[in-house]
């Protein structure tokens, strides 16, 4: 595969994961149901449910892994392929992308919740947990990433597009 | 003769921690990791439970990505570190050699037992609030097979090996 073809893709799936990012976090990812009581819950309301009700250290871990990653990984993605090509902080950008890579699966954490929350939320009206589109957006997101970065291989941060005249 | 930085010591270490790891997954999938239970009726769970309960709600895709990363991806991944391992170790240039270390390193990023496992201590903190739930030990057993992975990515020495590889037929 040609660089130019893989820096296509790269973006292609960077922008596919802008878009879905939206929806992931605004519909719910889970719908809830105690005791005849019924709770949508989207990826904020799960962390701060978890905040007021749990231990705050845990409800961060899952605001950080399913909120904060993402959200990082699309602007650092964005910022080192839009520098594709260009001379500008190349040793940089390898850190950013070595980074990429070491934090990418992070926010799986919050699609493996959703199958242990669905696993035991099987008990009728007493207790049922059934998963919403959200997080179908969710966990696409995470994959468009994931291979966005994996795609963009670090040793064209160093090569150029245009010919350069020196 | 001690060398301290002599290339590949670390393979040993990297053989015992992956077949480690290997064979406590087989626990960790067979085991529940916890029971939750509400007024009376109690339901335990195993990693592929999750699984099933996606796949049987709808959402077939969620089910196959859960499948893939927390079951199949850590186990053929495994598998091939430690034949690759094996294969160093003991000297051995067996069929796939080649194949195997290039599979190992695609799936290096798709190891996400340490994930699963904090998301188990996210849901008993979920749950708390819900009923009763109960850690069992299918638990310990993905966070010791977590631990394993982790040791022997660490030990296993991609550039001693890469040369070993490449000289296979």
């Amino acid at each position: 595969m040609s660089n130019s073809l893989r820096h296509e893709i790269s973006k292609a799936l960077t922008a596919a994961a802008i878009v879905l990012y939206i929806p992931a976090n605004f519909l719910p990812v889970m719908t809830i149901t105690i005791t005849g009581k019924v709770e949508p819950l989207t990826v904020m309301g799960g962390v701060m449910e978890l905040y007021t009700t749990g231990l705050a250290p845990v409800a961060a871990v899952v605001f950080l892994a399913s909120i904060v990653v993402p959200a990082v990984k699309l602007f650092s993605l964005s910022w080192m392929l839009s520098l594709h090509g260009s001379g500008v902080a190349q040793a940089r950008r390898m850190k950013v992308h070595a980074f990429l890579l070491r934090i990418g699966t992070w926010a799986m954490i919050d699609i493996f919740l959703l199958s242990i929350l669905a696993a035991v939320g099987q008990l009728g009206i007493l207790a049922s947990v059934q998963a919403e589109n959200g997080a179908l957006f969710f966990g696409s997101m995470i994959i468009c990433t994931l291979y966005a970065a994996d795609i963009y291989k670090p040793h064209m941060i160093w090569h150029s597009t245009s010919p350069q005249t020196t | 003769m001690v060398k301290t930085s002599q290339p590949g010591r670390t393979m040993p270490a990297a053989l015992a921690f992956s077949t480690a790891a290997l064979i406590t997954l087989i626990p960790a999938n067979m085991n529940p990791i916890l029971i939750f239970s509400v007024a009376g009726n109690s339901q335990e769970n195993l990693i592929i439970t999750g699984v099933e309960a996606l796949w049987n709600e709808g959402f077939e895709p969620l089910g196959a990505l859960v499948f893939f990363s927390a079951i199949f991806a850590p186990f053929v991944y495994l598998l091939a570190l430690t034949y690759v391992s094996a294969s160093w170790n003991f000297r051995l240039h067996p069929p796939f050699l080649k194949a195997a270390f290039r599979f190992a390193e695609s799936l290096e990023d798709w190891n996400l037992l340490p994930v699963f496992a904090i998301a188990c201590v996210v849901s008993v903190v979920k749950l708390r609030t819900l009923g009763t739930v109960s850690w069992e030990p299918g638990s310990l057993w993905i966070l010791a097979a977590a631990i394993f992975t982790m040791l022997a990515i660490q030990c296993f020495d991609k550039k001693c090996v890469e040369p070993h590889v490449e000289g296979a037929k």
